[in-house]
């Protein structure tokens, strides 16, 4: 605590993967406290050892204290090297969870990433590898990154028992884009993935039936796309979710996504994600709600620029995102209302970093 | 006590200049009579509030929000169906823009 101002210091087990993420990205060493200190079962869980594990392979030279109650780490982080990684993600988590802070980092490591994670590949707590594969993956375009841009989903792994596999490809790039999205436009496609492994295929065509009921009153450009996995491709256990994403004229998206639980039909899991979607779309902005922190953080890492973007209201984690991208980064956004009408929208803007990766001049 | 619902969040000064949390931001709490309740402390056994949300008792660090089945249901109604006709490209919101 003496003297060494640059170890942030933060406390808890939430927003654990954000906060790696940013002290991996700004050097600074992180220190995390409280980890689950008053639960029955203290100390970090399986799949935050597993994600520790993983930011230290594509890493070198990163350094990762865990203390003997599993309740406080420390990390002090090496440099992204990327390169070629195999992963068994827990089934406690989906691949999503590993994934989403790993696409954070990929851009600036050494050499461009080629990761192979394993585990379950949708659930109903992190994006799942369709939303990341058509959603995540053309936000990271509006920074400057397509070529070789890559999910590719091999196998499909449903809860509890997984055995889905996905490979990511990541370049590497020098400095990212300014953004400047601030015309949300009107939505002109709604594109959805249905898939249903190891139940009846026609599973899936139900919940495009059941969703078009919903959705084809706004526009006629609807595709929603069954995707059919068999055998050893479909894992271990039976699933079945529906993933929707709408398009505007200016290139905004925004999605939603349910999975199958026991005692629903494919038809009501089907509404669900038809009525996020709806859901999300009235909350408005250039961005998604779920991909909040992902674009903020590459504003923050943008070139010596004026970065702006048109967001709906932020969540709690973008919230606390906002602010620990301050204590690591010491940039703080600019918020105000986008427009004086009584829409609920919000223009963040920010003065880039001017962030350069270090690391691929390395090579 | 009193909460101006007409104006609006002071969202830099909630989040760079407070001290309360993602949550009662979130749910618009008044920045004073939280943090002075949250400050006394008086008593030697404080209770402690957690914000329950997962499976285990815990919040968890997820991603996409969970999904309300009861407040998604208000999209059976037709007048909120077509409240949002304007966000499409078929709806007609005054002009025509491209």
């Amino acid at each position: 605590m003496s003297g060494t101002t640059s170890v942030l210091h933060f406390s808890g087990h939430q927003y654990l993967r954000h906060r790696l993420v940013l002290s991996i990205l700004s050097g600074k060493p992180v220190r995390i406290d409280k980890i689950r200190s008053d639960d029955k079962n203290p100390g970090l869980r399986d799949y935050e050892v597993s994600l520790l594990r993983l930011l230290e392979r594509i890493t070198n030279g990163t350094i990762i204290e865990i203390s003997v109650t599993g309740t406080a780490i420390l990390l002090k982080p090496g440099i992204i090297v990327g390169g070629s990684i195999t992963h068994e993600c827990p089934v406690s988590r989906s691949i999503g969870y590993f994934l989403e802070p790993i696409i954070m980092l990929a851009p600036f490591s050494k050499k461009p990433l080629n990761l192979t994670l394993r585990g379950i590949t949708s659930d109903e707590q992190d994006l799942s590898v369709d939303l990341i594969r058509t959603v995540t993956l053309p936000h990271l375009q509006l920074f400057g990154l397509s070529d070789e841009l890559e999910l590719r989903i091999k196998k499909r792994g449903s809860p509890p028992l997984g055995g889905g596999e996905i490979q990511f490809l990541c370049p590497v790039v020098k400095q990212v884009k300014t953004l400047n999205f601030v015309e949300p436009g009107r939505i002109k496609r709604i594109r959805g993935i249905a898939h249903a492994v190891r139940v009846s295929p026609q599973f899936s065509n139900r919940m495009i039936e059941a969703s078009r009921s919903v959705l084809n009153r706004y526009i006629p450009d609807i595709y929603l796309y069954s995707d059919v996995y068999k055998g050893e491709d479909s894992g271990k256990s039976p699933g079945y979710a529906l993933s929707l994403l709408a398009e505007s004229t200016t290139g905004a998206i925004h999605c939603s996504e349910a999975v199958s639980k026991p005692s629903a039909a494919p038809e009501d899991i089907a509404l669900l994600a038809s009525r996020a979607l709806l859901s999300e779309i009235k909350k408005g902005g250039c961005v998604d709600e779920k991909h909040q922190t992902l674009v903020l953080l590459m504003m923050v890492l943008g070139s010596e620029d004026v970065g702006r973007c048109r967001l709906g209201t932020p969540t709690e984690r973008t919230i606390q995102f906002l602010r620990d991208v301050r204590d690591c980064f010491g940039t703080s956004f600019k918020i105000v209302p986008a427009d004086s009408e009584s829409s609920n929208e919000l223009l963040f803007s920010c003065y880039g970093t001017g962030y350069v990766n270090a690391n691929r001049s390395l090579a | 006590f009193k909460k101006s619902k007409t104006k609006k969040k002071d969202w830099i000064k909630l989040i760079y200049g407070s001290d309360l949390t993602p949550a009662q931001i979130i749910r618009g709490d008044d920045p004073q009579t939280s943090s002075t309740n949250e400050d006394d402390e008086d008593d030697i056994f404080t209770i402690k509030r957690l914000d329950v949300d997962g499976p285990s008792g815990e919040t968890v660090d997820r991603t996409k929000e969970v999904l309300n089945e009861e407040e998604l249901k208000q999209w059976e109604d037709e007048e909120l169906l077509d409240s949002i006709r304007g966000l499409f490209i078929t709806g007609s919101s005054g002009q025509g823009d491209a």
